[in-house]
């Protein structure tokens, strides 16, 4: 037996080696595996509060002695371009014929000094100059109440496949910059939104992230941080980037998705603490296919801090 | 040394350099003897084929539509649980519930009845009790009801003491769906077995035993169709061996199967909410508008595709080999209303009706005219408004005489007010005629509707083509390109001709009702144009206005100085047809009403239009 004694000790000896190298090897992987289940788990933007505007008024309307509230009407229904109502029940209108000449608008944002940012929409048909507007930012000016293109974007080309192009926006008050979106480039194959931040002074595009259809913008800041929520033109989800020193992180990350496939968030407020109000349409990248007397589906999302998880209800 | 300790030192370097060559391999191929990877199952939609009426022979449905007439015939709405379903509390809490105003509140319609299920009634869950009621129902015993209304998509719940047999509350919640009685549960099951789709699918005739029952509760409680108004439910079929599953989804509301998907197994794949519109939109985008398609039937072989804006397009078309056709279909449905009253029109301002700006026009006597261009297409990502609902479908004429294939494009909302449905269609015949037809089915915005489809037609006879007009009994050559309204010429008004040969090409028949189709006739204008890349070709935007009656939008590209002698030519042709709603004449037209078995029923009043093209026989 002595004799097989240093064959005996050498298996034994590779054999706990083999378990070593193997169980560390393993445990090397077990280890990633949970970093990137933390990582894909951070749905989680924190607790929020509703936010004070820090937009004011068109200067304009004191001009004219319209008192607030106004009510910003892109509908489309019965305006072309935008109105806006005000007076008892709000039924009186300020509709200058002025404001038809850029056709129809999607969304707006307001910054401090009263201007209101425009973006654009297809509607219905298409005419030879629908495809041209779609590659601008408007401006309704706060002092003039004149319309006017205040960017035009070069790289935004609808097509016949595709008549969208910037289609959401949002202002930012801590910096007095615009986010605003395209969706353009995208075909049924792959996705290829992009998110513009822009310096309103300059006009210079600060940031450009692509990959990501967006459908409609907040901002969003929470014990977590500062967050760009976007909904998304091609699911039913609320996604969420987050912002670090007034950059976008490359990343979008799912928070939600709503009950039904094919609704797609149109807009998103902050209605209390921790509560968001999503507006959904269904969107197929065509034109408005249906008429029907309500055309938004309207949600209540809200964000469950003890189980770090949203409940979203149809209102 | 000796050869045990040689052999030690041997298996100790090489124990140490298998170790250390595993160590440096990457992690997954170290692994894949160990770990297989995760099969990737491809997702595919599968839309159906057949009517809904193949499923209403199948006994429990027949039984099913049996008791909802009886039912509606007694004056009652809600079809009660069957015994099997219900304990004797149970029992007696229908009975209180059938009875109950509150409860039945929403089961009709003006006198009408509308079809309502009792779904389930159980012992009451807590959470659905107000704190009153909680209270009550801990000393007593409660049941909880739920009704569903299949007409307004409501559900209807109701607490119940069945010691005092006092309703404690009734909640409706409009627009929600309730889970579904064992009986429904059972009609899904057969529906999906019974599917000649599923069964091809699955290559085999499956039975019960081969449907996930927990994923079915599961999935018919979450799986809504695109159609919310709809009440669907999705049986499921697992093949756990290949890690896939077939999800059925059936229409509950329409008692058939709205669509059918396979997907894999797990979280990840396994589609949480199926809905049928999303299914029926990638897979008409995946199979129709991402590529073409073929088709060879009775000597035809024809290749088609669906387009962003001129609904379904067939080309390069040939018969028994011999070329017909390089392109066909309808680039646009110009929709205009009539109205008196035109000299107080107010044109400064835009008008929008029902949501959509409309265009106006000044007509003669004090009309105008109202409207807007419709185009059909691909469902996602195009300028379309009326969307491609299903794919393309082939099916025979119904003289037996050929096969047509299909396109129904509709607005979702169809048919409710100002919403529209068309079908493109292509008729082949046996003996080398076809026809280009399109069909209109409503509703739209009221009753003077004019729709005035424009078809495209580029012949490929093979050679340059020559033009031809019936003038005195005569046919004579047109020179050069024109438009004009299409005579009542009988037989034929036009004939396209090889420019080698009169002999070879298609006679050009006009619809004047002789189609045994229903149809009021064409009246309709023809424009003749020498081919152009940029006229059409391609997908063609909004072409012209809606209401200008005089113009159809193909003007721009008729010049009367081009000859059209022995060229490429491409023959337009743009029926005029007036709606009607009127009781017994209705035309272009469609309506809902509540049948006798208290569901909603659409009629559909279609009116049918286009030229017929018959090849030339004989040496004329």
């Amino acid at each position: 037996m002595p004799k097989y004694l240093p064959i005996v000790m050498t298996l034994i000896i590779v054999g706990l080696a083999a378990y070593f190298v193997v169980s560390k090897k393993n445990e090397h992987k077990k280890i990633e595996k949970v970093s990137v289940s933390k990582e894909a788990n951070i749905n989680t933007i924190g607790t929020f509060s509703k936010q004070k505007t820090c937009s004011v008024p068109p200067q304009f309307l004191k001009q004219m002695k319209i008192p607030q509230p106004v009510i910003i009407d892109l509908s489309q229904k019965r305006f072309k371009g935008i109105a806006l109502h005000h007076g008892k029940e709000f039924n009186q209108t300020l509709h200058p014929k002025i404001w038809e000449q850029y056709e129809h608008f999607s969304t707006y944002a307001v910054d401090t000094k009263g201007n209101i940012y425009l973006v654009p929409t297809p509607f219905i048909s298409i005419l030879p100059t629908t495809f041209n507007l779609q590659k601008n930012l408007y401006k309704l000016d706060s002092n003039t109440g004149k319309i006017s293109i205040f960017m035009h974007f070069d790289d935004v080309h609808p097509s016949a496949n595709n008549p969208y192009g910037l289609n959401a926006i949002v202002y930012d008050c801590d910096d007095s910059t615009l986010w605003a979106a395209a969706i353009d480039e995208s075909d049924y194959s792959s996705q290829k939104g992009v998110i513009y931040h822009i310096d309103l002074q300059t006009k210079e595009v600060l940031q450009k992230i692509e990959g990501f259809d967006v459908l409609s913008m907040v901002l969003l800041k929470s014990d977590k941080g500062k967050f760009l929520l976007v909904g998304s033109a091609r699911d039913n989800g609320l996604h969420a980037y987050r912002i670090i020193e007034n950059k976008l992180e490359d990343k979008a990350v799912k928070l939600l998705e709503l009950p039904h496939a094919n609704e797609h968030i149109r807009k998103i407020k902050i209605i209390a603490n921790n509560q968001l109000e999503l507006q959904s349409i269904p969107f197929s990248y065509t034109l408005i296919a249906q008429t029907a007397k309500q055309d938004r589906t309207i949600h209540t999302a809200i964000y469950k801090k003890d189980i770090e998880n949203w409940s979203v209800y149809i209102q | 040394m000796s050869k045990e300790t040689k052999l030690s030192i041997g298996l100790l370097l090489v124990g140490m350099l298998l170790l250390a060559v595993y160590w440096f391999l990457p992690q997954d191929v170290a692994t894949s003897n160990s770990v297989m990877p995760k099969k990737t199952v491809e997702e595919r939609v599968i839309l159906p084929q057949y009517e809904k009426s193949i499923y209403q022979n199948i006994p429990q449905v027949q039984s099913y539509l049996a008791d909802l007439k009886k039912n509606i015939q007694k004056g009652e709405a809600v079809l009660p649980l069957q015994e099997n379903e219900l304990d004797s509390d149970g029992r007696k809490v229908q009975n209180i519930l059938l009875k109950d105003a509150e409860f039945l509140k929403d089961t009709k319609q003006g006198s009408t009845l509308l079809h309502n299920d009792m779904m389930r009634i159980l012992p009451a869950i807590v959470s659905s009790m107000d704190v009153k009621t909680k209270n009550i129902c801990q000393e007593h015993t409660c049941y909880q009801a739920e009704k569903y209304n299949f007409v307004t998509n409501t559900t209807t719940r109701a607490i119940v003491n069945v010691e005092t047999s006092d309703v404690l509350s009734v909640e409706h919640y409009a627009g929600m769906q309730p889970d579904i009685s064992l009986r429904l549960t059972h009609i899904a099951q057969a529906i999906a077995l019974h599917a000649p789709e599923v069964k091809k699918e699955l290559g085999f005739t499956p039975r019960k035993k081969d449907i996930t029952m927990a994923n079915v509760r599961g999935t018919m409680k979450e799986s809504p169709c695109e159609n919310t108004t709809h009440l669907c439910v999705a049986p499921t079929f697992t093949d756990h061996r290949k890690e896939q599953a077939l999800w059925a989804v059936v229409d509950l509301t329409e008692l058939k199967l709205a669509a059918a998907k396979w997907a894999g197994l797990g979280k990840t794949t396994t589609p949480a909410c199926i809905s049928e519109r999303s299914l029926q939109n990638r897979y008409i985008m995946e199979n129709y508008c991402q590529k073409d398609s073929y088709l060879e039937k009775n000597g035809w072989k024809i290749t088609y595709r669906l387009t962003g804006s001129d609904g379904l397009e067939i080309r390069d078309v040939l018969f028994h080999g011999k070329k017909v056709l390089t392109s066909a279909k309808i680039v646009d449905w110009h929709v205009s209303y009539q109205q008196k009253g035109g000299e107080k029109l107010d044109t400064t301002t835009e008008t929008y009706i029902e949501g959509r700006r409309v265009e106006f026009v000044r007509g003669e006597e004090g009309d105008y005219l109202f409207g807007y261009n419709d185009a059909m297409g691909c469902p996602l990502f195009s300028t379309s408004v009326v969307l491609a609902f299903n794919g393309p479908q082939v099916r025979a004429l119904k003289n037996n005489d050929g096969f047509m294939l299909t396109q129904d494009f509709r607005n979702p909302k169809w048919p409710m007010a100002c919403n529209y449905r068309y079908e493109n269609r292509f008729e082949f015949y046996d003996d080398g005629a076809f026809r280009v037809v399109g069909v209109n089915k409503g509703r739209g915005c009221g009753d003077t509707a004019l729709y005035r489809p424009v078809m495209r037609i580029d012949m490929d006879i093979g050679t340059k083509e020559t033009f031809w007009s019936m003038n005195k009994g005569a046919w004579q050559v047109k020179p050069q390109e024109f438009k004009e309204k299409v005579p009542n010429t009988k037989p034929y008004a036009y004939k396209i001709t090889s420019s080698h040969a009169a002999s070879k090409g298609y006679y050009i028949e006009s619809n004047h009702g002789q189609f045994n189709d229903k149809s009021r006739g064409d009246n309709a204008r023809i424009f003749v144009t020498k081919f152009a890349q940029k006229e059409g070709d391609q997908d063609l935007l909004t072409l012209g206005s809606c209401c200008k009656l005089e113009e159809e939008g193909v003007e721009r590209y008729v010049d009367d100085t081009v000859s059209i002698k022995a060229e490429d030519l491409v023959v337009w042709y743009v029926p005029h047809v007036r709606n009607d709603a009127k009781e017994g004449r209705e035309y272009c037209w469609a309506d809902t009403f509540i049948g006798d078995d208290g569901n909603v029923e659409i009629k559909v009043w279609p009116c049918t239009v286009g030229p017929k093209f018959i090849p030339i026989k004989g040496g004329e």
